[in-house]
């Protein structure tokens, strides 16, 4: 029993940033309909960004991650102003490809600063973990749950009573209404990738204070592909639900039935769950069910 | 368009015609001469490369049926690939096979793993469709990695390929081996898209519901459109085997099958043409890297240290991000425009 507690203290905290990341992505699909499969480069560079900030130029915590945020702002600015915004109103497929290409510029940029470099973050939080029952669990791990909460609260109270937010809201229901509100759906467009760079730059972080720095971030970034998947694209609950779901499986799962099974299994159960909800309920436990029409 | 000033069709069997003129079939005949006699002159280590082409150009050839043709997005290309390149590796090394039944074996093999994870292509599309592939992708590497008779982390030897007593154990031979292929599959493609079926595949990639209401049966036409696409990807993935002789499912990652959809992309989707210019270009680009980068990174010390890996996939995904935005439809329909240029030149209609 007591290692069913620790897989399940540590897969509902881990779950809660691989919720953080899934976010980022129901951010952008909320607002322009985009599916950018360009997360995990996302969480890759933001994560040694901060590293190139914090360790290799030596800045304190307090102005290299303001200036995280800052280059996630203009990563995301660029990226919807140079990428997406020439091909508004294509077909869905360019729309999707035109984010792999994206993923791969990120990548082959982090690769270019720092060529298959492995380390880790300086430590912010005291090295005592938390004692819960009979769970250890690392105070990193509770403080990246604790952050993801309260982002996933702010970005609600944003997406309700924020005229900004409410704007967004109508962009993501139907673009010519909101056009002829005098809604500049554009700014819309590129506000929404910049808030969703800036999530997955924070959800990098918190991941590498979590497990270090290394170029398997880019999976943590596609694994959160089944957190939207199993949420649901269009819902943030769905990714607040769905988050700890995929951090539970994986590392309950993981825990038990590896031993039955081969090594690594950790890694694949979010993909499975991919593959299984897609042959039951499509469209994820909390999203909007897609009727047709030609 | 596309005929020359005063050939015009006068039956059906005319109009259907891919060589429509004596010149095509005199163009036709020189490039498949020039082709089949590039060992003469190439040197050995071009002849590897245009192997590597040749390979690459009949997994590209697949997925450009699934993706160009039908519009079933797969990012798991390189994962239905390394299906049939360890069908084969296991059916010749380890059961002592012939060549030919590990070659057909891998593509029937990676074709049914196609179909497997093309199911959920029924119910979703675009993005869902995307991510079920990359899950295949890291599935299939998963098992590969562990399974004992694929080698696992370590990897399989695989013997030469032979049929009969011919045995292709030099780059030359495997050349002539590979390009029959090629040629057999793009002959196929070409004509693949004329068909009932091709038809069929288009309609669906256009509207599939306005498909399915004409009586096209959907599920049908999409697994058919996955086993294709992923039937090509096992041949070229057990030729790769036979032509590489070790195979490491390291060879097959996320990166690789980006790169895949780039490369139809930057030809052309939904032509025969595309996938080989695409191949073409994306290839050679790669070999100049190689020349290219280690002389940049002895003229500029300054550059960081992954300069010559991390460069590659930076422009790759830059060429995908322009292609996309500027000519969407390819090198293809490039060559298309020149032709036409070409053919009025010096008037301009």
């Amino acid at each position: 029993m007591a290692e069913l507690l620790q897989y399940t203290v540590t897969g509902v905290t881990v779950g809660m940033v691989y919720a953080l990341i899934g976010l980022s992505f129901a951010l952008i699909w909320k607002s322009s309909g985009v599916a950018n499969l360009a997360l995990g480069g996302m969480v890759l560079i933001f994560s040694w960004f901060t590293y190139g900030m914090v360790v290799q130029i030596g800045l304190p915590y307090w102005i290299g991650l303001p200036l995280v945020i800052i280059f996630a702002l203009a990563v995301g600015w660029l990226i919807e102003r140079f990428a997406l915004r020439p091909l508004i109103a294509q077909p869905i497929l360019s729309l999707i490809t035109v984010t792999l290409g994206v993923f791969y510029f990120l990548e082959g940029l982090a690769i270019f600063i720092w060529p298959w470099m492995v380390d880790a973050l300086p430590r912010v939080f005291p090295p005592e973990p938390f004692h819960i029952g009979t769970a250890v669990v690392a105070q990193a791990y509770i403080w990246a749950a604790v952050v993801s909460l309260v982002l996933f609260g702010v970005l609600t109270l944003y997406f309700r009573y924020h005229k900004m937010g409410i704007a967004m809201r109508a962009t993501a229901d139907d673009q010519f209404a909101v056009q002829a509100c005098g809604i500049p759906v554009t700014r819309i467009f590129s506000t929404s990738w910049m808030f969703a760079c800036v999530v997955a730059a924070i959800a990098g972080v918190l991941i590498s204070w979590i497990g270090g720095l290394h170029m398997g971030l880019v999976e943590v970034g596609l694994k959160s592909f089944s957190v939207v998947i199993l949420g649901g694209l269009d819902s943030f609950i769905g990714c607040i639900v769905a988050g700890p779901i995929i951090g539970l499986a994986e590392n309950v799962g993981g825990g038990y039935l590896t031993p039955l099974t081969w090594a690594g299994l950790k890694g694949v159960i979010p993909y499975i769950i991919i593959i299984i909800v897609l042959f039951i309920k499509p469209y994820g436990l909390f999203g909007e069910v897609r009727i047709e029409r030609i | 368009m596309g005929l020359p000033c005063g050939t015009h069709n006068y039956t059906y069997d005319q109009d259907m015609a891919i060589l429509r003129t004596k010149t095509h079939w005199a163009l036709l005949i020189a490039l498949l001469v020039l082709l089949f006699t590039f060992p003469l002159y190439g040197g050995g280590y071009w002849l590897s490369v245009a192997n590597l082409i040749g390979i690459t150009v009949i997994a590209a050839i697949g997925l450009n049926i699934l993706l160009g043709y039908c519009g079933q997005l797969s990012i798991g290309h390189a994962g239905f690939i390394a299906v049939g390149a360890f069908t084969s590796a296991i059916l010749t090394n380890v059961l002592g096979l012939p060549f030919l039944v590990g070659l057909i074996a891998a593509g029937l093999m990676a074709g049914f793993i196609g179909l497997i994870f093309g199911i959920p292509s029924l119910k979703v599309k675009g993005f869902y469709l995307a991510i079920a592939t990359i899950a295949a992708q890291f599935i299939i590497i998963w098992v590969i990695n562990h399974l004992e008779i694929t080698g696992g982390f370590v990897g399989i030897a695989v013997p030469y390929a032979s049929i009969g007593g011919l045995v292709f154990d030099s780059e030359a031979s495997m050349f002539y081996l590979i390009m029959v292929i090629v040629v057999m599959c793009t002959f196929f493609a070409k004509n693949l898209a004329r068909t009932r079926v091709g038809r069929a595949f288009v309609a669906i990639r256009d509207n599939d519901l306005a498909a399915k209401v004409m009586g096209i049966n959907l599920f049908y036409y999409k697994l058919l459109a996955f086993f294709i696409g992923c039937f090509f990807a096992g041949i070229a993935g057990s030729l790769m085997a036979h032509w590489i002789g070790f195979m490491n499912a390291e060879q097959f990652s996320l990166m690789e099958s980006i790169l895949y959809i780039g490369m139809i992309i930057i030809g052309g989707l939904g032509t025969a043409l595309g996938p080989i210019l695409g191949v073409i270009f994306i290839r050679l680009m790669q070999q100049g890297m190689i020349f290219v980068a280690p002389t940049i990174e002895a003229a500029f010390p300054a550059l960081p240290a992954g300069f010559a890996t991390g460069i590659a996939p930076m422009l790759f995904g830059l060429i995908i991000i322009l292609f996309l935005i500027l000519e969407p439809r390819g090198i293809a329909h490039r060559w298309m425009l020149f032709k036409a240029a070409y053919r009025l030149w010096p008037f301009s209609y």
